[in-house]
């Protein structure tokens, strides 16, 4: 059984945008719990204690104990809506999750072993294709991360979901068609070509001025 | 510098630009970002600019997205030449650019070096721009 972190929520009492305003004029985050066949709550959260579980990483992978006045929450945060210009979190949905729950979720991907591989010493660069990977799972088994070690891997080289080495058994990739890729070590453009476009037309001229300019 | 290969008009209006950016405001590909803060008409001048600083800066070690194309064709009327006889003829490229649009994204670098970069590509854009980094990656 996976440990449940604590978040302090209020009951919003009116619901709407001028409430929701209001509450975020206030420094805090509306929010709505729901799931597990009962009503949807409508709650607020401090800002601060958001935005410190987002700089944490993985926040959709952790369970959160709500506590509210009229009780606590076992839930998950399945969503999480940013402001588009200050990236400032302006609503969050909880889920309410039990042993039996299961559910599609999110899990971010971490590379081990990039200073010893031998396709990033020589020069490549990490294309992470995907951060995540969708992941078919009970709610109380959910991995923090997936690990992929990088040792083995070279330059040209694609780095697929069979090689992740921490799935926990019985639980599957939401892809399972096939063994799709994460990511794929490429060559740096300055590695495949010594000339290249632009260096032709500006370069010369325009690095040596740039760089008397800075020093 | 970044051109429609082909339009289906050859002359478009001016436009205004309204609201914040409906998509294109969270990072897609890279680990950094720069994010618009203002709306702006940006050139394709700029954004060849702005692309040059970065991979300029970062010695051409990661990987540079551009997220914004120049479609909108920017008509000049010529000097001296007095106001009437029709629309002036197309004399660049532009992207209309509305607030929190991600502009370009940058992968295969440290946080510090990308930092620095983008302030250089920031320096060469009309607008007020902020370095974004993925939550949890160093935020």
């Amino acid at each position: 059984m996976a440990e449940f972190e604590t978040i302090s929520a209020e009951i919003r009492e009116r619901a709407g945008k001028g409430a929701a305003r209001a509450a975020r004029r206030a420094g805090r985050v509306p929010a709505v719990i729901y799931g597990d066949n009962k009503d949807p709550v409508i709650v607020t959260v401090d800002r601060r204690d958001v935005i410190k579980q987002l700089q944490r990483g993985g926040i959709q992978t952790r369970l959160f104990d709500v506590k509210t006045d009229q009780g606590t929450h076992r839930t998950l945060i399945r969503d999480v809506h940013f402001d588009p210009v200050t990236d400032q979190p302006i609503h969050m949905d909880f889920l309410r999750v039990t042993r039996r729950t299961v559910l599609n979720v999110e899990v971010p991907v971490t590379f081990l072993n990039e200073d010893k591989c031998e396709g990033l010493t020589q020069g490549g660069m990490l294309q992470i294709v995907r951060n995540t990977v969708e992941l078919t799972c009970p709610a109380v088994d959910i991995p923090d991360h997936l690990e992929i070690d990088l040792t083995p891997f070279n330059l040209g080289d694609s780095i697929h979901f069979s090689a992740v080495s921490n799935v926990p058994e019985g639980i599957t990739a939401v892809i399972d068609d096939r063994d799709f890729t994460i990511a794929t070590i490429i060559a740096p453009r300055g590695l495949l070509s010594a000339a290249s476009e632009e260096e032709g037309e500006t370069e010369g001229g325009e690095a040596a001025a740039d760089e008397g300019g800075e020093s | 510098m970044l051109s429609p290969k082909r339009t289906k008009f050859r002359k478009a209006h001016k436009g205004r630009i309204h609201g914040v950016a409906k998509g294109g405001y969270t990072l897609n590909f890279g680990s950094y970002g720069l994010k618009a803060q203002e709306p702006a008409r940006i050139t394709a001048r700029q954004i060849e600019a702005a692309r040059r600083a970065v991979t300029r800066h970062i010695r051409r070690a990661g990987r540079v997205w551009i997220r914004i194309f120049p479609d909108v064709p920017v008509s000049q009327k010529p000097a001296e030449v007095r106001q009437g006889k029709g629309k002036g003829s197309p004399e660049y490229w532009a992207c209309r650019v509305k607030p929190g649009r991600i502009m370009f994204e940058l992968d295969g670098v440290d946080q510090d070096l990308a930092e620095r970069a983008f302030e250089l590509a920031a320096a060469k854009l009309p607008v007020k721009c902020k370095f974004v980094v993925r939550w949890g990656e160093g935020s």
